[in-house]
């Protein structure tokens, strides 16, 4: 035995049991977050000794929730937490779906395996069962477009209505792939901005190159640019391009370097003279050289040019005036750059943005996914800042969080489209579940299918219990009403889903389909817990891991 | 096929404005023959159908002339009595049919405008756009007093040609033909969209949007170099028309403001006009040595025969045209 595993391990029959306690007990304090009439939850905050956290966010309780005094049962409660927090960062929405359809799932999936059925068969059933969700769930999901929409699908996350509006007016703006910066505000409602063109979180080299203090920025009208990565420590490393650019007729000059040293500086400061040249230095925005290669590559295509790279060993000294860059309007700050209307060919920015999307829409790393989101949002030139504002820094923290959370629901429903809410999407899956139980043969097969159409009717009758609705009475109802029906539990009455009204993110709907059931399914086929002491790993998000393709 | 199907009139109108890059009639033109011209020596106008012109920007009492690209009047011209016009660098806007004007500046450094576009429905909204050559898209939301870049997602800031949905209170979407192709905006001009429009095929230098398009979803675009295309889904995919055989970039196209009822195209390049009267599939082409060097046109009624066409050439004159 290792000397981490001091207590002994667990075996069935108590596997389950424990399991499924410490689960239980995870979702049962998500269970009434679910819904547009959700519960609060209040956690205690027993280090800063102030009043209970209140919360109705199903991904944050998870993520409040360290450890069970149990240690059996605190496998069964951090392996849902873990699924939930991916969820959580993956969609931002979704995890109280997922809490409860894992519940039902791996709760009747005891039963059945308790009762005699193999637990690797049924797994593999299960999955199978799923894809048929998957698939069904997408043959429901349709686009959605303009504010009023947007907005609605916002609220169905956040139920903040001022947030939602201006979400929704946000997305509208900057469409799918848009950037949007979500910031603490100074005052205390929300204010929105809107910037035009590409800016980067990179500043000038010296503020000496202000030309403008009272907004404390400098702007070029029709600037060369130079791009490069380069380390530039002796001051004749920069006199061709100086003398390129002024053999070229180039009067305004943005230079990008990564690092320039003070006497390399002074030159450029010595030659900054508007009547002859202005020039404005800032360093290559983006950590390390696999980031700084990516802006290079954007930047290129965006403004024209050729970046210089260290890597590749490149030099000003074969700089020629080809290799500049050229834009409408570049602008810089002590903190920023930016650039409106670059001058490369937009067919060739077109095709560079195009397979970008590609790749974000196949990759399956989350890292690289978000890395290509913020690399095509720049180039589709324009950003928008919500600045989140509250009456405390606690406040104005939640808000942000919650807007964060909001947008990337929003932005998934523009990327994916829109499907019936308030579990109704899940609920029309089960016909076709039907069809597959009333094919199947196997035991295994059609125990997993009774399990999946069981489990997806546990979103309605949660959201219906929680809004203080008797639930049999409500699926009944929609039994009979047909599947292009949902239950409005705010209204107490039925509504065709074609009219919009309930929709939630598609992929939101899907991702929580997907980790609720599949996980209930892998969790069936643990057989033995072994716990370890080195406990404080569950206090750390979960690594970044891979994006199923849904 | 080459049959003459247009003829031109004895009238071709000499003006002093060099080269005209735009022509705009009145909505009224069958009542009060107003129409302008905007060229590199500034704006004319005319009051008898483009018989006679006069300095539009007399009352400026400008020192130099004051290079104009483009114009439009307002749908509801006879009450408002307001037209637009593009300048280096803002959009000029007058109240009174042209006795006086306002300045509105774009944003620094100064956009050329090739195109002014307002909204079907400006009396109630307000709206209009001015397409720029490096820029993009302008808007403004309050008459002409204000404008904004609205580029979200127009990956090419060339913009040529604009055209409004006749249906853009309910469906808010326009097009721009730009030089790699067209982009769509569903929202008003607020976000851009790539069409299908095949890139290598671009500019597009015109653009024409069917009177029914709520209905028909048919848009035409006219390139440069490579012909004649349409979309009849609302700018999802894009077909060449086929019975397209003219060679020379197609500088202007109008449809028949009872298209596709009346399924007449005028399309004119750089040398010939050309008029079909079957949505596209045959077309009747006239060239002449008049029809050199077109740039612009404008049909202020219909294209029936006998309607009245003026066009307007680089080295400054107005034909004026009959079907």
């Amino acid at each position: 035995m290792t000397k981490s595993l001091r207590l002994p391990p667990v075996f069935q029959p108590i596997t389950y049991r424990a399991f499924q306690a410490g689960a239980d007990r995870v979702v049962n304090a998500i269970r009434p977050t679910l819904g547009p009439l959700p519960r609060i939850v209040a956690l205690q905050r027993p280090l800063d000794g102030r009043g209970p956290e209140l919360l109705d966010s199903g991904g944050v309780i998870a993520k409040r929730i360290i450890q069970l005094p149990d240690y059996r049962a605190d496998v069964g409660a951090m392996f849902v937490r873990d699924m939930l927090w991916r969820l959580q960062e993956q969609e931002g929405d979704g995890t109280a779906t997922a809490a409860v359809l894992f519940q039902a799932t791996f709760n009747e999936g005891v039963r059945m395996v308790s009762a005699g059925l193999n637990a690797r068969l049924l797994q593999g059933y299960l999955e199978e069962g799923i894809q048929v969700i998957i698939g069904e769930l997408r043959r429901q999901t349709r686009p959605v477009a303009g504010p009023a929409a947007l907005t609605q699908v916002a609220y169905t996350v956040c139920r903040d209505s001022e947030l939602s509006e201006l979400l929704g007016e946000i997305f509208d703006i900057i469409g799918d792939y848009g950037r949007l910066e979500i910031r603490e505000g100074a005052g205390r409602t929300l204010q929105r901005e809107y910037v035009e063109g590409i800016y980067w979180e990179r500043g000038l080299f010296s503020q000496q190159m202000i030309a403008d203090w009272t907004r404390v920025r400098s702007e070029l009208e029709e600037a060369a640019i130079v791009f490069s990565d380069l380390r530039v420590h002796q001051p004749q490393e920069l006199l061709p391009v100086l003398i390129t650019a002024v053999q070229a007729g180039y009067r305004r000059l943005l230079l990008i370097a990564d690092e320039l040293s003070d006497s390399a500086l002074s030159l450029l400061l010595a030659n900054n003279k508007p009547e002859h040249m202005q020039i404005l230095a800032v360093k290559t925005p983006g950590y390390g050289q696999e980031q700084q290669a990516d802006f290079l590559k954007d930047a290129a295509v965006l403004c024209g040019g050729r970046p210089f790279l260290r890597s590749a060993g490149d030099r000003f000294t074969s700089i020629r005036p080809e290799d500049f860059g050229h834009a409408r309007r570049v602008w810089a700050d002590l903190r920023n750059f930016g650039v409106v209307g670059g001058r490369g060919d937009p067919r060739a920015l077109r095709s560079h943005v195009a397979s970008l999307r590609k790749l974000h829409a196949e990759t399956t790393d989350l890292v690289l996914r978000g890395k290509l989101q913020e690399r095509i949002s720049r180039l589709l030139g324009g950003s928008a800042t919500l600045r989140v504002g509250g009456v405390n820094v606690r406040e104005i923290e939640e808000r942000k969080a919650l807007a964060e959370r909001t947008a990337a629901a929003v932005r998934g429903a523009l990327q994916e489209g829109v499907a019936p809410g308030g579990g109704a999407a899940l609920l029309a899956c089960r016909p076709a579940l039907q069809r597959c139980l009333d094919a199947a043969g196997e035991p295994e097969q059609r125990a997993a299918y009774r399990i999946l159409c069981h489990a997806l009717s546990a979103p309605l009758r949660t959201i219906a219990a929680n809004a203080g609705r008797e639930p049999a009475g409500i699926l009944a109802e929609l039994q009979k009403a047909g599947p292009q029906h949902a239950f409005d539990v705010l209204e107490g009455c039925l509504v065709a889903t074609s009219t919009g009204a309930l929709n939630d993110p598609a992929n939101v709907i899907k991702a929580a389909a997907y980790a609720g059931l599949s996980s209930a399914a892998l969790a069936l086929t643990i057989d033995v817990l072994v716990h370890r002491t080195e406990q404080p790993s569950h206090a750390l998000p979960p690594a970044p891991g891979k994006r199923k393709q849904l | 096929m080459s049959l003459t199907a247009v003829t031109i009139a004895t009238h071709l109108i000499l003006t002093d404005l060099q080269s005209i890059h735009a022509l705009a009639a009145s909505p009224t033109f069958a009542q009060d023959g107003l129409c302008c011209a905007a060229g590199a020596a500034g704006l004319r106008l005319s009051c008898d159908g483009g018989r006679s012109w006069r300095d539009a920007y007399a009352s400026l009492a400008l020192t130099s002339p004051l290079t104009t690209t483009a114009v439009a009047f307002s749908p509801d011209f006879v009450h408002d009595r307001t037209l637009f016009a593009g300048v280096p660098g803002g959009v000029l806007r007058s109240h009174d049919a042209g006795a006086t004007w306002h300045v509105a500046a774009l944003s620094s450094p100064p956009p050329f405008v090739t195109t002014l576009a307002l909204s079907p429905h400006y009396v109630e909204d307000g709206l209009l756009f001015a397409g720029a050559m490096e820029d993009g898209v302008f808007r403004s939301w309050d008459r002409g007093a204000s404008w904004a870049a609205w580029n979200f997602g127009l990956l090419d800031l060339a913009v040529y040609a604009l055209v409004i949905s006749p249906d853009f209170a309910h469906d808010e979407t326009l097009y721009v033909g730009v030089e790699s192709g067209v982009f769509r905006s569903s929202n008003g001009g607020r976000t851009w969209r790539e069409t299908a429009f095949p890139m290598e095929c671009g500019p597009v230098l015109s653009l024409a949007i069917s009177p029914n398009f709520a209905a028909d979803g048919t848009i035409f675009a006219g390139t440069e170099a490579h012909g004649l295309w349409m979309s009849t889904d609302r700018g999802v995919t894009w077909r060449a028309v086929t019975g397209w055989e003219t060679p020379g970039p197609i500088n202007v196209l109008i449809l028949a403001p009872t298209y596709p009822r009346q399924p007449s195209i005028l399309a004119v390049t750089d040398a010939a006009l050309c008029l079909s009267h079957d949505g596209g599939a045959s077309w009747q082409v006239q060239r002449s040595a008049e029809l050199t060097g077109v740039t612009c046109a404008v049909a202020p009624s219909d294209l029936q025969p006998g309607a009245q066409i003026l066009l307007g050439t680089n080295d400054g004159c107005v034909l004026l045209c009959m079907v």
